[in-house]
């Protein structure tokens, strides 16, 4: 399968990587692991002018422990991730996520955190080959106006299939955005626009820089499914984290339930995270009424386009918000 | 695009090689250098049969711009054998009938060397986790088990094969 034309540019530091974000803008995509960027160009979705490469920027490859919080740079790969002692202690459901993603050989070395938090959202109507997909009419993501996920939908649908991006948010991670001369801080709970077509709230003369994770002595556990658990995306997943209180070493203080791969953007789900609060962590009924909640909500949600029925895919979603509760409230 | 002209360093041997940039690895390997071993069966990440190493990781070929495999140590099933003896992992393949179209089999050979160098010896749950990126459409995985572990430690239960005797 043969890739568009670009050109290929391989700046030697950060500055010089925004500056060429800055020149190039959206003719301009970043190529970190491509494990995603270059099989959506080999379907046709999309063409950039050109590539910037992360390759040369070491400098973006840490995980490190500071003030109080996990850092991790955006081009770290996924393995580092899996590897790492910090990670493990400290935001087990990210490594627990990571370990998930694909398979060894496909994206533990080559892809990077960055990339899966920024991959595109899925679909299977929309990720076909040009083929394919000139046999209907054009979609919204595809420039038309029509969605065949859900009828009359004014907007797409797709779905973030993201497994790290779904534990991220279950940690209450933030990400630091690099543009030229200026830097924020976004929570990633903010950081979705609710729609498929550009699901991330980003410019594209953007960078990435780094993840932010909290050090608070959270548990928090990451639970999937998929077809192939070694090649496919989730079909459903679930992140949760559970604090304990500093004063009742036995009670939630907080808890965080994130569902994944069943909407636009992961979900935090509010209400069933709040009914944790001052339940003890041995409460299994609590959990369960929890996890039921979480259902009935991130079922509203979800529209059928990532393969396997609706039903099924809402019908998980409890037992692994359940399932990851258990283990998080009987971590250590 | 123009073509410009990359130095890729391939089972120990350096390559000059004019390339564009939307040239694949692969693309190289196969089309340019005439390493045909490495096999393009998806073309998109799924299946593994392009599996090579990059500084001694397993990655995909037909997912890596050549221009990223600048300046890696990159080996490819061509790089397995020594002159023309079969590695032993090559060998075990052949002895377990772990081969059978052969189209997955560098990929599967690859995946299982990177296994092999990092963990000498695997349970089988290991190996079947480090194999798990490839996809064998005839032998059923079972022999291709088999061969990786036999390979690392040659059992005299384990099959009828010709390399135990
Ligand atoms: C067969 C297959 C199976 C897969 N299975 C899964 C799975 O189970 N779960 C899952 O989550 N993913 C899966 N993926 C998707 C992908 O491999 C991973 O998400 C991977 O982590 C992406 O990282 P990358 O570095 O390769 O991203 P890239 O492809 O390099 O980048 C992805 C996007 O992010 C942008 N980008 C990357 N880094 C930056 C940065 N620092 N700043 C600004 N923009 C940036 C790129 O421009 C691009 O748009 C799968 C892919 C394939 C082909
Ligand atoms: S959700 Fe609808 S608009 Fe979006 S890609 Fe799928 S079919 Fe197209
Ligand atoms: S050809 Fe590369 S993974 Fe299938
Ligand atoms: S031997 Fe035919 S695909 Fe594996």
């Amino acid at each position: 399968m043969l890739l568009p034309g670009f050109d290929y540019l391989d700046p030697k530091n950060l500055e010089e990587a925004l500056d060429l974000l800055a020149v190039h803008k959206e003719d301009a995509k970043v190529l970190a692991g491509g494990t995603d960027l270059l099989v959506r160009m080999k379907k046709g979705l999309l063409a950039p002018k050109v590539l910037i490469s992360l390759k040369s920027l070491n400098e973006l490859s840490y995980i490190k422990e500071e003030a109080g919080c996990i850092k991790i740079g955006a081009r770290t790969p996924l393995a580092d991730i899996i590897a790492s002692g910090t990670v493990q202690d400290n935001a087990r459901a990210l490594s627990q996520a990571c370990e998930k993603i694909g398979a060894i050989t496909m994206q533990h070395y080559r892809g990077t955190i960055g990339g899966n938090i920024l991959q595109d959202n899925r679909c299977h109507h929309y990720n076909q080959s040009d083929f394919h997909r000139s046999g209907h009419q054009a979609c919204h993501k595809n420039g038309g106006k029509i969605c065949y996920a859900r009828e009359n939908a004014d907007r797409c649908n797709s779905t973030c299939q993201s497994d790290g991006s779904t534990a991220l948010m279950a940690l209450g991670a933030k990400l630091v955005l690099l543009s030229k001369g200026h830097e924020r801080t976004v929570d990633l709970d903010k950081f979705y626009t609710a729609d498929g077509i550009m699901p991330h709230d980003m410019e594209s003369h953007e960078l990435l820089k780094d993840i932010i994770i909290p050090i608070n002595g959270a548990r928090s556990a990451y639970r999937r499914l998929a077809y192939r658990s070694a090649i496919d995306y989730p079909i459903v997943c679930a992140g949760v984290l559970v604090r304990p209180s500093d004063s009742q070493k036995d009670r939630i203080d907080e808890a965080r339930i994130v569902v994944g791969a069943m909407g636009r953007a992961p979900l935090f789900l509010a209400q069933a995270s709040s009914s944790l609060k001052g339940k003890k962590l041995d409460d299994t009924d609590a959990f369960r009424k929890a996890a039921d909640a979480s259902m009935d909500s991130a079922a509203t949600f979800a529209v059928h386009n990532v393969g396997s029925t609706l039903e099924y895919r809402c019908s998980m979603i409890s037992p692994l918000v359940l399932q990851g509760l258990k283990e998080a409230a009987s971590e250590k | 695009m123009e073509k410009i002209e990359i130095t890729l360093n391939i089972n120990d041997n350096p390559y000059e090689v004019m390339i564009y940039p939307n040239d694949t690895l692969l693309d190289v390997l196969r089309d340019k250098l005439d390493l045909t071993g490495s096999k393009e069966s998806c073309g998109e990440g799924v299946c593994g049969s392009c599996t090579v190493h990059m500084d001694g990781k397993p990655v995909r070929a037909c997912l890596t711009l050549a221009m990223e495999a600048q300046g890696a140590k990159i080996k490819t099933v061509e790089g397995l054998a020594n002159v023309d003896e079969l590695s032993n992992l090559q060998q075990s393949f052949i002895d377990h009938g772990a081969v059978q179209c052969g189209f997955c089999t560098p990929g599967m050979l690859m995946s299982a060397d990177a296994l092999l160098r990092e963990n000498p010896n695997p349970d089988e749950k290991a190996i079947r986790k480090a194999l798990a990126g490839n996809i064998c459409r005839c032998t059923g995985y079972a022999k291709i088990v088999q061969a990786v572990a036999h390979a690392a430690q040659p059992q005299d239960d384990c099959c009828d094969c010709k390399s135990k005797e």
